[in-house]
């Protein structure tokens, strides 16, 4: 599903800085990856990979077996919009729009009908909870809701992959829990792929698989047996071999 | 550092942010400054001739001064909103309210005092340009040479210091007791959706057709006397028009879910929807401004036109000379030797006028022949009356002629014979601009006694026509005034006199056309932010270039061309009202001065989104 081979980022500037050293990750289709590191790791420059927001300076990164990074503009944009889902840490709804026409803004971007795409907000509404708030404005729910209603716009088009970057950050840990459930579900009902680029041992470990990244370069990798709490220990413990600053650790939620 | 290097530090280290303010500033002032140069101008206050031109002048320097007033007030509240979260900021860190208000009119009074001097300095250069065009678009009697303008640098800079002064601490007024989450929210703060009033609504609706219908029904000198208040509903009429009616029916387009959730509609008609109660503001703003500025040129421009297209209407010939006194002959031959000279090659005609009475006035009655030969000078169709036939000529382009009183009087012949006209004729053959009446040769032999006679001779010129100007010099100066009439020279006479106006009428319109267009672009400048934020998000999800370019494109469009549209369709109302005051049809005056300005701000706008959409691409 998804090859990231090779791949490498240097920041040019004064001082070149090199984000990231050559990764190589791949993600099988329907699996909920989660990549973890302490701050400037290079975790986000990798996803902004990805989602082809940024370019790699070295090697190449291929979704479904091609490269989007050699699409054309106009293209890409296509491609982003109808292969990839994104949630992002500070939810990014427009604030304008009530929470039904945000969840349905990709859809009307492509000029689908109104119907089909009323039909579609209602029905993934309805499977992540938010039926009740679809007329309200960004500002009035909550921020749990805020990042359902976010989930639910990256996931009204059936993406390929959905990426998301730091979704419960902005979270308390009531809606932390709830929003990882969901993504939960939504992997293993749709079997949508998922990559997540987190701080949260709690919310990573609801992944089937954690990549851990210190200094833009690989680290280690840990898999999820049937215990949740227990891989959520073996989480911390790599986290505290990883030796990040202790900020960087969350506490313990449970 | 002490507190003022602060603020010093604060304005100069951030000069992308304070940019747009200060030119603004910098630009009121100099239209102030060029303005007074003009108005100060020793050619122009001189005499006692130009007095009225000069009191137009300094009534208009007021005028320009309240604008500013206004014009500076609401950039640099709008500049302060966008500047919350910096003080929210600040108060967080131990500034008091009272320090905050100290560094805002600090640097207020630092930017005045720049944007003054910047000012001045350009409007030299600009006065400058502005004289070159007057000189070789109008004709002014002494050319308005460049002067140092000592006086204007004087006045400008006294009364803008005081401006900035005032709206200085008007601002720190305006600042105190916000709360600290307030300005630390800053503009994440929902303004919520604005809502419109049905019964606004219709108010708007109403206001405005009554304030067209009013302003296009009077005619003559009721015009004046409905000016004021139509004026007033209409101004009335359009703040509720972009407050209200708009906000209406954008709310019932984004009902409207197939128009709304049609690609891009979303991205753009939310955004409008919200920044309405803002815009309205500035298009209602903008749109006054412009109308005055339409009816301001029109006006001018159509009142001028007026003049000398009565002129010219009224005398089809190049030269006329009209007399019943002595030395005809004389100057007569005076007038041929002088078309001679300045080598005017022309056709010239004699008639005597006679002038009859007929009912409760005197008449003027010709005879076919003529008739017809005044008639082929001047390459009109001829004639043909039969005895006992008679006819009106009604002079074509004006309504003066009683062409229905003379059509139900009768002439009396020496026989006791009476000839009773039955058709009406357009003509320009004869320079009477009262109706006449034509009858045939033979009748002519047998007319009473007229009462008046008048010798008529006209000139057409048929080649040499660059003498014209030269030869009326002559001509004028040497025969009487009321007897020798140049078309060409009577039109340059008017358009000395009347070019300090039209000068300063132009003046006006450019400035306030000019100022309307720095308030839209301002307007938009202060949203550029927000928009980049937004954009930035939405591009992340996949917004091509195109498609984003297109939102920005029409969001510009609406903000450029609605208030422009209702500026245009009012300045119609008021040049067709004003035409109804004249009984003189200003409709193709109209057409090119609100063509123009069309024209300009669809430049305008395309310059403006240029820029715009380019910074926020730049921004992705």
């Amino acid at each position: 599903m998804l090859n990231v081979k090779q791949v490498s980022k240097i920041y040019e500037g004064k001082i070149a800085f090199g984000a990231l050293t050559d990764i190589d990750l791949t993600i099988e289709a329907g699996e909920f990856v989660g990549v973890m590191g302490p701050s400037g790791s290079g975790k986000t420059t990798l996803l902004n990979m990805i989602a082809t927001i940024d370019e790699p300076t070295t090697g190449e990164i291929l979704i479904n077996g091609s490269n989007p990074h050699k699409l054309k503009k106009e293209e890409l944009a296509k491609f982003r919009r109808r292969e990839l889902g994104f949630v992002f840490q500070d939810f990014n709804l427009l604030h304008t729009l009530t929470v039904e026409e945000n969840i349905v803004l990709p859809l009307t971007l492509d000029g689908k009908k109104v119907k089909e795409m009323k039909e579609k907000a209602y029905e993934i509404a309805g499977k992540l909870g938010i039926t009740g708030i679809m007329k309200k404005r960004t500002y009035e729910i909550s921020g749990g809701q805020a990042q359902r209603a976010a989930v639910a716009r990256a996931m009204i088009h059936t993406p390929k992959l959905l990426l998301a970057d730091e979704p419960t950050g902005n979270l308390d840990s009531k809606s932390s829990k709830g929003v990882m459930e969901m993504l939960e579900s939504i992997n293993k009902n749709e079997k949508t792929t998922m990559m997540l680029v987190t701080h949260d041992a709690q919310a990573a470990s609801y992944c089937n698989r954690v990549v851990f990244i210190r200094d833009g370069k690989f680290y280690s990798e840990i898999h999820r047996g049937e215990n949740r709490q227990a891989f959520f220990q073996k989480i911390i413990d790599t986290l505290s071999l990883l030796g990040g600053d202790a900020h960087d650790l969350s506490t313990v939620r449970v | 550092m002490t507190f003022r290097q602060f603020a010093f530090n604060n304005v100069i280290r951030n000069k992308r942010l304070y940019a747009a303010y200060f030119l603004s500033s910098l630009f009121t002032v100099m239209v102030f400054f060029t303005f007074s140069i003009f108005a100060n101008h020793p050619v122009l206050s001189g005499d006692d001739m130009s007095s009225s031109v000069t009191n137009g002048m300094n009534a208009a320097a007021g005028i320009i001064y309240v604008f500013s007033f206004f014009f500076v007030l609401y950039s640099m509240s709008s500049f302060l909103q966008s500047r919350k979260k910096e003080f929210g900021l600040l108060v967080m860190q131990g500034m008091s309210m009272k320090q905050i208000r100290l560094m805002v009119f600090l640097e207020n009074m630092f930017i005045g005092f720049l944007a003054t001097l910047g000012g001045i300095l350009l409007g030299v250069v600009f006065a400058k340009a502005i004289l070159l065009l007057a000189e070789n678009v109008l004709i002014i009697e002494r050319a308005l040479s460049f002067y140092f303008p000592t006086k204007a640098i004087m006045i400008t800079f006294v009364s803008f210091i005081i401006l900035f002064f005032f709206i200085s601490l008007f601002v720190t007024y305006v600042l105190r007791s916000k709360k600290l989450i307030e300005l630390i929210k800053g503009n994440k703060i929902s303004k919520g959706e604005p809502r419109a009033n049905l019964f606004l609504t219709l108010l708007a609706v109403l206001l405005l057709a009554a304030g067209y219908a009013v302003a296009l029904l009077v005619e003559g000198t009721m015009v004046v006397a409905a000016m004021v208040p139509v004026i007033i509903v209409v101004c009335i009429g359009t703040y509720l028009l972009f407050t209200q009616l708009s906000v209406f029916i954008i709310r019932r387009l984004k009902k409207n879910e197939r128009v709304f959730w049609f690609k891009t509609n979303m991205l753009l008609f939310s955004d409008l929807a919200f920044r309405m109660k803002d815009n309205a503001r500035t298009f209602f703003m903008v749109s006054m401004v412009s109308t005055v500025a339409f009816c301001a040129i029109g006006s001018l421009f159509g009142f001028q036109t007026f003049l000398t297209s009565s002129i010219k209407a009224t005398n089809s010939t190049t030269f006329s000379y009209k007399t019943s006194e002595e030395n005809e002959e004389q100057n007569v031959a005076f007038i041929n030797q002088t078309l001679k000279e300045e080598k005017i090659e022309t056709k010239s005609e004699y008639t005597d006028l006679r002038y009859y009475p007929i009912g409760q006035d005197t008449f003027l009655i010709t005879r076919e022949s003529d008739f017809n030969r005044f008639s082929a000078l001047i390459g009109e169709e001829t004639t043909d009356i039969k005895e006992g036939q008679v006819m009106v000529v009604e002079f074509e382009g004006t309504n003066f002629g009683q062409t229905t009183e003379l059509l139900n009087e009768t002439i009396t012949l020496t026989s006791g014979a009476t000839l009773k006209p039955k058709e009406v004729l357009h003509s320009k053959a004869l320079p009477a601009t009262d109706s006449y009446y034509i009858v045939s040769d033979q009748d002519y032999q047998k007319l009473l006694e007229p009462e008046d006679e008048q010798s008529y001779y006209a000139w057409q010129a048929t080649d040499g026509e660059k003498g014209v100007m030269a030869a009326s010099e002559k001509l004028y100066e040497k025969l009487p005034r009321y007897e020798i009439m140049s078309v060409e020279y009577e039109i340059y006479e008017i358009m000395k006199g009347y070019g300090p106006i039209l000068f300063v009428g132009l003046f006006i319109g450019i400035v306030f056309f000019v100022s309307a267009g720095s308030f839209l672009y301002f307007r938009l400048y202060m949203d550029l932010d927000e928009d980049k934020q937004k954009f930035k998000s939405i591009s992340k999800m996949g917004l091509t270039d195109k498609e984003l370019k297109k939102v920005v494109n029409r969001q510009t469009m609406i903000l450029f061309f609605a208030p422009i549209l209702v500026a245009l369709i009012h300045g119609a109302v008021a040049l067709t009202a004003l035409s109804n005051l004249f009984y003189f049809n200003l409709f193709k005056e109209s057409v090119i001065v609100l063509s123009v300005f069309l024209a300009i701000q669809v430049v305008y706008f395309f310059i403006v989104s240029f820029f715009y959409t380019k910074q926020i691409k730049a921004s992705n």
